[in-house]
């Protein structure tokens, strides 16, 4: 099954509304890779190659060069059969409502989503148990590990001297480079963090609910028709970041479960392409990793970030980085205050 | 005063008579156990220490012996019965069966059955095929009964103490080659009990696990020195108490080693050890093997008579010295 995914215009600075489109690197019926470039666009500010964010064909192109065209707006419409991982930069404009996907899942649902691999693929090769589990872990696909075992066996040696799979590899580069050529945007923008302990039990349902509701109440804050909140999830293939539109909207129960099934999703690899755009905030839990806190650091075209810490295990710790550009100190200060309230 | 390397017979008969002179209810009863002194000499001068009223010479009536102490034991005594050969207990089987694992549970816990059954088991002695079986997994598999299988003097003596404490009936299985070998141990003074259903580590290593019962303890424990000397560095289990059975050592030392062999005198078929297998491939240990586990037993026919016969039948130390090394060589 293959979607029809625009490439926009992205929003490279907290200023730019156009960009021009130089010049296409490819052509429609093009074969490309996730990672590849698709276009050169111009601002005020500076230039960027934007890449192909899965693999598929170019289907036709929408622009022209030459064309002064509205962040957001479509530059070039490709097919694809991935549901990629990775996330883009495109702010509330875009059409994403409008592309065509197996299922317009409305956001109160949970979203069609190819069946997840199997975390230990019986991939009818003989190996040790302990293999399997190792191959699972690393995205090796046992099929392509010679066997030095008896029978024909793979065993440990074997995996551990296997090459992680290229296609994996090619992943977690191309989603690190979006990510860190996301915050490199942001790192000119005056901010400040703030950080309170809190005694709650929340999952992330609850969280992401509780943050959309505080944010809804301070339009002000950003001008978005719609609030959606981006949790960072971390699989093998490196970050993910699904959007969850307006989840204060929604029952806990069927934001729970469509959490639930976004993260397992995730985690292998494979987010709905309707969940990668249209955040306005991002969540970013530490507490797996037993970390306290981190920066939290702020994407592109959003004001506020979060991040969950660890602290023991009855308290958590919330810390919100925000723009000072649109709010100030005080704003900070109550929208944690807010948030840790509603927790 | 810690150094006194008893045979497994002294120890038994120290155990003995440590709980005779502790509790005037226990009794020994057996064929021959009086003033013979036992068929391998366990009991010993215990019938000229204690009296003809506590150590009782019965006739060779298997059914007869095991019915009087599963009677005895429900009348408020704590009957230590011999049986002069493990595979004569097949001549008591509905006692210990159908009786004395039984009537705890269908009487609703009103009448409990503290009987110890003491027997011989296992090859080597020429003895032949009625004679010399390992008889434990017809025991093991009759919830009611608690399965004793001790590998030296020191664990012996802790273990029937503890099994004549038992409310439950024990059955207590000696391996005859290991009667008159002294203990790698030696066995302490006094009245300390060694817990039913704990196992035993007997050395630690990271390359192997082994699970072995009984006289297969020592044969593994020189194997596991011998190859020490090669690199090859052994855990070495005994689970001491085949039912109830401690897994938890195995899980732990298969998470570290990755490799497991299971070693037993019996027949491999529908064998004891074979439950460590099972339960060690339905646990989450199991994605912690980088080998397939490799079990040793004896051959699925009767003992033979011929020494050469007997002797290839059951694993060997040299059988496991080869099966230790390729497994570890093989699957890295």
């Amino acid at each position: 099954m293959s979607f029809k995914y625009p490439v926009v215009m992205p929003k490279m600075s907290m200023t730019m509304e156009t960009g021009e489109l130089i010049n296409f690197h490819v052509a429609v019926g093009q074969q490309v890779k996730s990672g590849d470039v698709l276009f050169e666009v111009m601002t005020d500010k500076i230039d960027m190659e934007v890449e192909a964010p899965a693999d598929g064909v170019i289907e036709s192109l929408v622009a022209n060069p030459g064309d002064v065209v509205e962040i957001g707006k479509p530059v070039l419409i490709m097919l694809t059969e991935t549901e990629v991982m990775a996330f883009d930069f495109g702010d509330d404009n875009e059409p994403v409502a409008a592309v065509e996907v197996v299922t317009p899942a409305p956001v109160v649902e949970a979203p069609v989503v190819a069946a997840p691999a199997p975390i230990i693929v019986n991939t009818n090769v003989k190996a040790v148990p302990k293999a399997r589990v190792e191959a699972a872990n690393r995205g090796i696909d046992l099929r392509t590990v010679h066997p030095t075992g008896p029978d024909r066996t793979i065993t440990m040696q074997d995996v551990n001297g296997a090459q992680l799979d290229p296609a994996i590899i090619k992943r977690q580069e191309a989603n690190k480079a979006l990510i860190a050529k996301g915050i490199e945007m942001t790192r000119g923008i005056a901010q400040a963090s703030f950080t309170r302990s809190v005694s709650a039990n929340f999952d992330h349902a609850k969280f992401i609910a509780a943050w959309a509701k505080v944010l809804r109440n301070r339009p002000d804050l950003a001008a978005h028709e719609h609030v959606g909140v981006a949790l960072i999830i971390e699989s093998k293939y490196g970050s993910a970041l699904p959007v969850f539109r307006d989840p204060d909207q929604s029952s806990y129960a069927a934001l729970a479960a469509l959490v639930a099934s976004t993260t397992d999703a995730a985690k292998n690899g494979k987010v709905p392409v309707a969940m990668l755009s249209g955040a306005t905030t991002t969540v970013f839990d530490l507490t797996s990793y037993s970390m306290s806190s981190a920066t939290p650091l702020l994407f592109p075209n959003q004001v506020t970030s979060v991040t969950i810490g660890y602290e023991s295990a009855t308290t958590k710790i919330v810390s919100l980085t925000i723009d000072l550009n649109f709010c100030d100190f005080y704003d900070g200060a109550l929208l944690l205050d807010a948030l840790v309230a509603s927790l | 005063m810690s150094d006194r390397m008893l045979t497994m017979a002294e120890a038994v008969r120290e155990a003995m008579s440590i709980a005779f002179d502790e509790r005037p209810e226990v009794f020994l009863l057996g064929e021959d156990v009086g003033i013979y002194g036992g068929a391998f000499g366990v009991s010993g001068d215990m019938y000229h220490k204690y009296g003809a009223d506590r150590v009782l010479d019965t006739p060779i009536a298997e059914l007869g012996i095991v019915g009087a102490a599963v009677g005895a034991a429900l009348s408020g005594m704590r009957p230590i019965v011999e049986i002069q050969f493990s595979d004569f207990t097949a001549q008591a089987m509905d006692q210990i069966a159908n009786q004395a694992a039984k009537i705890h549970f269908m009487l609703g816990g009103a009448l409990h059955v503290p009987m110890v059954l003491r027997t011989p088991q296992g090859s080597g002695t020429g003895a032949a095929a009625q004679h010399s079986q390992n008889l434990e997994p017809w025991f093991a598999s009759v919830p009611g009964l608690k399965v004793v299988v001790p590998s030296n003097p020191a664990d012996a003596k802790g273990l029937l103490l503890a099994a004549i404490d038992d409310p439950n009936p024990v059955i207590f299985l000696e391996h005859k080659l290991l009667y008159k070998i002294p203990g790698r141990d030696p066995v302490p003074e006094g009245s300390a009990r060694i817990p039913l259903g704990v196992s035993k580590v007997v050395r630690e290593g990271k390359d192997l696990t082994i699970v072995a019962t009984g006289i297969m303890v020592n044969k593994c424990y020189e194997v596991a020195e011998k190859l020490a000397a090669e690199g090859i560095t052994i855990t070495l289990i005994d689970p001491r108490t085949i039912s109830p059975l401690d897994m938890n050592p195995v899980f732990e030392s298969v998470e570290k080693t990755g490799r497991l062999m299971v070693v037993q005198e019996g027949p491999a078929q529908a064998g004891f050890i074979n439950e460590v297998i099972a339960q060690l491939a339905g646990s989450s240990s199991f994605g912690s093997l980088i080998a397939p586990i490799k079990r040793l037993a004896g051959m699925n026919i009767p003992i033979p008579y011929a020494p050469q016969l007997e002797k290839a039948a059951v694993p060997q130390i040299e059988d496991i010295e080869t099966a230790a090394r390729e497994i570890v060589k093989n699957w890295r």
